[in-house]
């Protein structure tokens, strides 16, 4: 190594939040002017390292150095006066201001408190042509642009500082492909400057572009650092981020009968640029799952198949079909509800739950139907089934009337679980079931999931864990891309395997 | 290399550019109403007539400006209308029964104003609590204190005989006078609240805190990520509320010499709704200075334009309502139009 010390060096970072040890020691060296790719699985703890870097987060453990020099992050501003700047996947962007506002917000260009807006502008243009897109025009209302233009402004408001160190938190998510080739163009005009860039990418070509080292997280720790982008085997970097240290128990599965009914026939679902030509079946007992990255469709045919998103193509639950081009609200998902689907979201708390509200409410309010008589709720027989249900599923505490947001995450899901054990359901759509549950409840959930699957429910898994969807799915389709680009047993696929799919799209 | 973005940004026309402006609403809605009522009655085009209609818009006015601002920044203030009854009752009691000169007797209300102010916005910033629920406490809290306080010094409701304090006239003159135009006394409060208007809008359009104020009401957490100092903003913004509560509180009692200790009391809500006609969403992130004017321009016509109509003046806020209904209809349609056409 030379002389001259690291632009960035983190040593030890630990952040403990209640119940998890996000990160638990982590290293992290980046050099000037080079492109650093930050890799690791779902929960491998990126996202925390990204915030504690811009100053979101304050680490419990560890030490931050800058050009050799210890510095402490407190907050948004000192990252950003320290030279740091973050382009989070989730833009950043006050939709209602302009694209020059935006870009020097918190830093304006003013004299006595009045916006030279003329220099502003000016700055700006110079800045997002610099960056390939003169045409946007820096008057322009931010909201009013495309994923790919707001980028570019994003972009553009982390150049407008005194930047050393430029973190991109999966930058190529929402571009299409010939946007990527103009990023990159941009990433190479600021490494040759002498800017650093933390990479972060699934898209392990993407990395083998433009990367220049590789360091690889797992279960909160560095599995590997500075690994040459360019040369390291594919199969060194999977097997860097797989092979977990914490073993799930997984429900043994049943042999099904060869001749089991179908409950679902999905043929040709399209939703245009997400989802392409999707076919598959779900037999009664039988859980499917459907492994790929985030933004490769596979949350859109979910909600395409129940109806919250419009899409073309057949979906037929037990030979009945649902109708076409279905909407939400429309026939759409309260049609899903009435023909026996249940579906459990991705965002439990946003999507799910009404968080005030009691156990025994949460779980009933799919349902109501049911016990009410002219209007009238019969609470004594909405409680006696609730309280019911929490036995079968073991949720704890055992009490129906605490409100569900004292619950932690594993037993709230099984709540959303026994929603749709009220009344007949044949076909469950779990969106990432075992999202902010601890690892100790998965097995639990895992176990009821199972149990609704013997009882003769189809189920539709979606997980961003590999080892979950082959632990606990019957059959596996691999999604990419809107496309399925493998299908086979679980049993007969290994997690190197799947990953090498997903993320390189080398099927077979 | 291209962006799909290019066409659509070309396409912006001076028509479209004109829809998707916040005042749009407002500004049909004051047209209508005005060819309505003047095809009524031949008082209300005269310049006296709009002398008459201009003076209930003026003081509504400079409030709906700052509760624009404020409902830009993502806030509520509902002790505004009530402030504007205490302010006034300080500056009368001060200069009639302790012989303050009225201008000190202002400048103490604008100090007791500015901390009320400051308060509503240091416990919303800190705690977190929705500002609704703090100004109505605030609210509740005033209106009991201008009534017991009121009441406690002279036995009465109302406080008055500011005319024969020091410094009446000239305050008077400054505040709450007239000023001829074509043949029609004008009242001064008419210049306060253009000014206001037009302070308003250069703050918004054209100085930073003026970005600050779209970027804490449009998404505050985007804006502390890159460094707006946004407690320091809306606690601002919460001041200048009653800066501008101060402001109307002094020109009524300056006009009538008397003030009511329930004087403003029912305001707050007007100011809401003029800043709604003239643009502002309840979520905040947008609005305009220039709408909540015209918001407010249209609520002096309908007041003064019932009476001059020879109707009766209870129908007043059934026409607000529709007023309000109508105007935020169009707001939203033309919101939608802005964004569909850009697909």
């Amino acid at each position: 190594m030379s002389a001259e010390p690291p632009l960035l060096l983190m040593r030890g970072i630990v952040k403990q939040f209640p119940g998890v040890r996000a990160l638990d020691g982590v290293d992290l060296e980046v050099r000037r002017g080079e492109v650093h790719c930050l890799l690791g699985q779902n929960g491998a703890g990126k996202s925390t390292l990204i915030k504690i870097l811009s100053g979101a987060h304050q680490p419990d453990e560890g030490v931050i150095a800058l050009g050799g020099e210890e510095v402490r992050l407190t907050g948004p501003t000192a990252a950003i006066r320290l030279g740091i700047s973050t382009i989070y996947q989730e833009l950043d962007l006050v939709d209602g201001l302009s694209v020059a506002e935006n870009v020097f917000l918190g830093h304006e260009r003013a004299r006595l408190g009045f916006v030279r807006q003329g220099e502003a502008n000016r700055a700006t243009r110079d800045l997002l042509t610099r960056l390939g897109h003169p045409e946007i025009r820096p008057s322009t209302e931010v909201g009013r642009l495309s994923p790919a233009a707001k980028q570019v402004v994003s972009m553009a408001r982390a150049l407008s500082h005194d930047t050393r160190l430029i973190i991109m938190d999966e930058p190529s998510a929402a571009l299409a492909h010939d946007e990527v080739a103009n990023l990159f163009r941009i990433v190479r005009e600021l490494t040759s400057r002498g800017v650093a860039v933390v990479y972060i990418s699934h898209r392990l070509e993407e990395i083998r572009e433009i990367g220049d080292r590789v360091t690889v997280l797992k279960d909160g720790r560095t599995a590997a650092v500075g690994l040459p982008a360019k040369s390291t085997p594919t199969s060194e970097i999977v097997s860097l981020m797989t092979g977990r240290t914490v073993e799930y128990v997984f429900p043994p599965r049943r042999p099904r009968p060869a001749t089991g009914s179908e409950v679902l026939r999905v043929t040709g679902l399209t939703v245009p640029g997400v989802v392409e030509d999707v076919s598959f079946t779900i037999g009664a007992g039988e859980i499917v799952g459907l492994a790929g990255l985030v933004g490769s469709g596979r949350s859109e045919i979910i909600e395409a198949v129940y109806g919250a998103r419009r899409a073309s193509g057949e979906v037929v639950l037990e030979g009945r079909p649902m109708g076409r081009g279905r909407t939400a609200g429309r026939g759409g998902t309260a049609a899903a509800v009435r023909l026996g689907m249940g579906l459990a979201p991705e965002e439990r708390k946003a999507q799910a739950l009404l968080l005030d509200q009691s156990v025994a409410h949460n779980i009933t309010l799919a349902g109501l139907g049911r016990y009410s008589r002219f209007g009238w709720l019969d609470r004594r027989r909405e409680s006696a089934e609730a309280r019911e249900l929490v036995e079968t599923l073991d949720i704890r505490p055992g009490d129906p009337d605490r409100p569900i947001k004292t619950l932690s995450g594993g037993n709230q899901q099984k709540a959303v679980l026994a929603r749709w054990l009220v009344g007949e359901r044949r076909l469950l759509l779990l969106d990432e079931p075992t999202r902010g549950v601890d690892v100790g409840a998965r097995a639990e959930l895992y176990a009821v999931i199972r149990r609704l699957a013997d009882e003769g429910i189809g189920v539709l898994l979606v997980s961003s864990e590999v080892p979950e969807v082959l632990g606990l799915a019957d059959r596996v389709l691999v999604v990419r891309e809107g496309r399925i680009i493998h299908r086979a047993d679980a049993q007969d696929l290994d997690e190197h395997r799947v990953l090498d799919m997903i993320m390189e799209g080398s099927a077979l | 290399m291209t962006v799909a973005a290019d066409e659509r940004l070309a396409g912006t026309g001076l028509v479209r550019r004109l829809l998707i402006r916040p005042e749009l609403g407002a500004v049909v809605g004051a047209v209508v109403v005005f060819a309505f009522f003047a095809s009524r009655s031949e008082t209300f085009r005269s310049v006296a007539g709009v002398a008459n209609w201009l003076d209930p818009a003026s003081t509504l006015g400079i409030m709906a400006v700052a509760i624009a601002l404020l409902m830009i920044g993502g806030e509520f203030d509902l002790s505004a209308g009530v402030l504007t009854g205490t302010t006034g009752l300080i500056t009368v009691i001060l200069a009639t029964r302790y012989g303050f000169a009225i201008p000190v007797a202002m400048l103490a209300a604008l100090a007791a104003a500015l901390l009320v102010g400051f308060l509503n916005g240091l416990i919303v910033v800190r705690t977190g609590l929705p500002s609704f629920i703090v100004t109505l406490g605030t609210f509740l809290m005033l209106q009991g204190i201008n009534l017991g306080v009121t009441k406690a010094l002279t036995g009465t409701v109302q406080v008055g005989g500011l005319r024969r304090a020091e410094g009446y006239e000239q305050a008077r003159a400054a505040l709450a006078g007239t000023v001829s135009l074509g043949g029609a006394d004008f009242r001064v409060a008419i210049l306060w609240w253009l000014g206001v208007t037009a302070l308003a809008t250069w703050v918004l359009m054209r100085t930073r805190a003026g970005n600050w104020i779209f970027a804490v009401g449009g998404d505050e957490r985007a804006a502390r990520a890159v460094g707006v100092p946004a407690g320091r903003t809306k606690i601002a913004l919460f001041m200048t509320t009653a800066g501008a509560a101060w402001l109307v509180g002094s020109i009524l009692a300056l006009r009538f010499t008397s003030v009511q200790a329930n004087a403003g009391l029912g305001q707050e809500f007007v100011y809401i709704i003029a800043a709604v006609i003239g643009g502002c969403l309840l979520t905040g992130g947008y609005g305009s200075a220039v709408g909540a004017s015209i918001g407010a321009v249209i609520f002096g016509m309908a007041d003064k334009g019932i009476v001059f109509a020879g109707w009766d003046a209870d129908w007043f806020t059934f026409f607000l309502g529709a007023m309000l209904l109508l105007a935020t209809l169009a707001n939203r349609l033309v919101r939608r139009y802005a964004e569909e056409v850009r697909h």
